[in-house]
């Protein structure tokens, strides 16, 4: 099945290089929500999410025609995703340490509660450590993969998701605990 | 702890992904997509909705009407302030809309924020209204918890029931304050000087020295940007965190009105007599703006630009002009979309019209008109016109010969 997807994604960004509008199209509907998704979890904020998920596909559509047609696509383009978040991610918590204890008078509406534990710890993992999460256990990237998307040493993949592993397992039995209490 | 467990809790955590956030990215990756194969390589045009999804012409019928309308209106013609005349009814589409003798809602809801001689007043969704104080302009908060009034060297955020939060007061009097969309700080002018104030009323500082005599515009994307034009002219855009210019170009000559809308994808400037439209590329991640070429838009030969508004979602201007023609004052709503040569005409009046203001959702447009004494509610689409009369004694109460009063906002999409 993933061969035939592999195909049909292959065909997909061959007649968008030829300039199928509907290709893109398909493109973008295939991958609209793995992105959304990949970079609101690292990201942890609707909005940057939007922006990452459509700066992506943006810098996809400007590259696309010097794109290597025998590539996939998928990982092309959630590389870019994971890379913004990051960077995003990073600039965040550099601007929370120097806006200190900034006090906001009419904050925007609290985001949706994304649930439980898991969520929570993942949330407060180092950016760093959610990246290669969300790559390895949403996206399914072996390490190997991940490693070079982020350009790290694997070493430093496995000690990553290691040590982001070890924190979320705490939550999840936190989790599963509460869940047999109830 | 399983990897797949992992995985299901990430692929089903319950994420806040609106629909229109994927339909909206559509657009913009399409448009994107479309202007790289037609060879130009500016993202400036990137948000323009795709033809199909344009709205649609006028239809005949309404140019028709609108056509015997303006037939009408020079045989008709009377002298600009023509009161009480139903000049609606004989203007736009049928069935012609009767004024209603007040407020009794709002079309399409929201709250309206209105600057009468008496002070700022808000009107609430079924027509209510309520005078803030005793302030010279007013402002809203993005979700309209809050107005920010200016009077004299105060500055002050009101609850739209009248009650102060807080005040501060400047070295010089205060200017045309403007809540930032996150919440977070006010932009206001005072003398020369572009300053910066804290949503609590604290950290109040210094922006930039030397600021025209334009009220300042924020990003819509919720993030530091802040665009306004500098003491020597020029359209500035900058983090209003450090001061940092982020971007910078030539401002319009005589600029009076700076608006920076359609989802952060443009930048409006208007002048008496020119309008402009310059889009931005604003991309959040990457903390560098990037402004596009200014584009004209087409007024009509010797007419005189009135007031402007550019929508909150698209790059679609509506624009208030008059002109003088046939022994007489006309006044017109143009709209402006993206992609089309000639702007469509939604409405030709005689006599003056005034400014005019977007429905917080960008379906519909409320004109001033003074001379009529009128508030006129146009759909964008489809849908009826409405009027309604005896604006100036409803903000002004007891007073004779009340000025009409100012559309300062209409709040807010939730």
């Amino acid at each position: 099945l993933q061969a035939e997807d592999g195909a049909n994604e292959r065909r997909l960004v061959r007649e968008a290089q030829d300039g199928s509008g509907a290709a893109m199209a398909r493109l973008y509907s295939l991958h609209w929500r793995g992105a959304y998704r990949a970079a609101y979890l690292v990201a942890h904020d609707a909005a940057a999410a939007e922006d990452i998920a459509q700066d992506a596909f943006l810098a996809a559509v400007d590259a696309l025609h010097r794109f290597d047609r025998r590539r996939p696509f998928r990982p092309w383009l959630h590389r870019i995703v994971v890379n913004r978040a990051l960077d995003w991610a990073r600039r965040e918590a550099l601007r929370r340490r120097v806006d200190g204890a900034e006090s906001v008078f009419e904050p925007l509406p609290p985001p949706e509660e994304i649930g439980g534990e898991l969520m929570t710890a993942l949330k407060e993992l180092p950016a760093e450590q959610r990246a290669v999460v969300v790559l390895r256990h949403l996206l399914e990237y072996t390490p190997g993969e991940i490693a070079r998307m982020l350009e790290l040493p694997r070493g430093t993949v496995n000690s990553r998701l290691r040590r982001g592993l070890d924190r979320l397992r705490v939550a999840a039995e936190a989790e599963s605990f509460a869940e047999e209490r109830r | 702890m399983s990897s797949d467990r992992i995985g299901r809790a990430l692929r089903d955590a319950a994420i806040p992904a609106p629909p229109e956030v994927e339909a909206r990215g559509r657009r913009i990756v399409e448009a994107a997509y479309a202007e790289r194969r037609s060879g130009r390589s500016e993202l400036r045009g990137a948000m323009a909705p795709k033809t199909s999804e344009r709205r649609s012409r006028p239809l005949p019928r309404l140019a028709l009407a609108l056509g015997i309308a303006t037939l009408l209106a020079a045989l008709l013609l009377s002298p600009a302030g023509a009161a009480g005349r139903d000049w609606v009814g004989e203007v736009v589409e049928s069935p012609a809309p009767k004024p209603e003798p007040e407020l009794a809602r709002i079309p399409g809801g929201g709250r309206l924020l209105v600057q009468s001689a008496t002070g700022p007043w808000v009107v609430q969704p079924d027509g209510s209204r309520r005078l803030l104080g005793d302030y010279e302009e007013a402002s809203w908060s993005p979700r309209g918890l809050f107005v920010a009034a200016a009077e004299g060297r105060t500055l002050s955020a009101v609850e739209p029931g009248g009650t102060p939060h807080w005040s501060l007061t400047a070295g010089a009097r205060v200017r045309t304050p403007r809540w930032a969309p996150a919440g977070e700080r006010i932009a206001y002018r005072s003398a020369e000087e572009l300053r910066i104030v804290a949503g609590d009323g604290t950290g109040d500082r210094l922006l930039a020295g030397s600021a025209a005599a334009v009220a300042p515009a924020w990003s819509p994307s919720g993030d530091t940007g802040l665009a306004y034009v500098s003491g020597n002219g020029e359209l500035q855009i900058v983090n209003s965190e450090t001061g940092k210019v982020l971007a910078a170009a030539p401002a319009l000559a005589d600029i009076s009105r700076l608006e920076w809308g359609a989802n952060g994808t443009a930048i409006l400037e208007a002048s008496p007599r020119v309008l402009r439209l310059r889009g931005i590329w604003v991309p959040k991640v990457s903390l560098t703006r990037k402004l596009g070429d200014a584009r004209t838009l087409p007024l009509p030969a010797s007419s005189s630009l009135v007031g402007a508004a550019l929508a909150p979602w698209k790059q679609v201007v509506a624009a208030v002009v008059t002109h003088w023609r046939d022994h007489g004052t006309r006044s017109e709503v143009l709209l402006f979309a993206p992609g089309t040569a000639k702007p469509r005409s939604l409405l030709t009046v005689p006599g003056s019209l005034g400014e005019v203001a977007w429905s917080p959702d960008g379906h519909r447009l409320l004109v001033a008109w003074p001379g009529a004494n009128q508030w006129l509610f146009l759909p964008v689409g489809r849908g009826k016109p409405r009027a309604v009369a005896n604006i100036s004694t409803a903000f002004s109460p007891g007073e004779r010969a009340a000025r009409f009063p100012r559309i300062e906002g209409w709040c807010c999409r939730r």
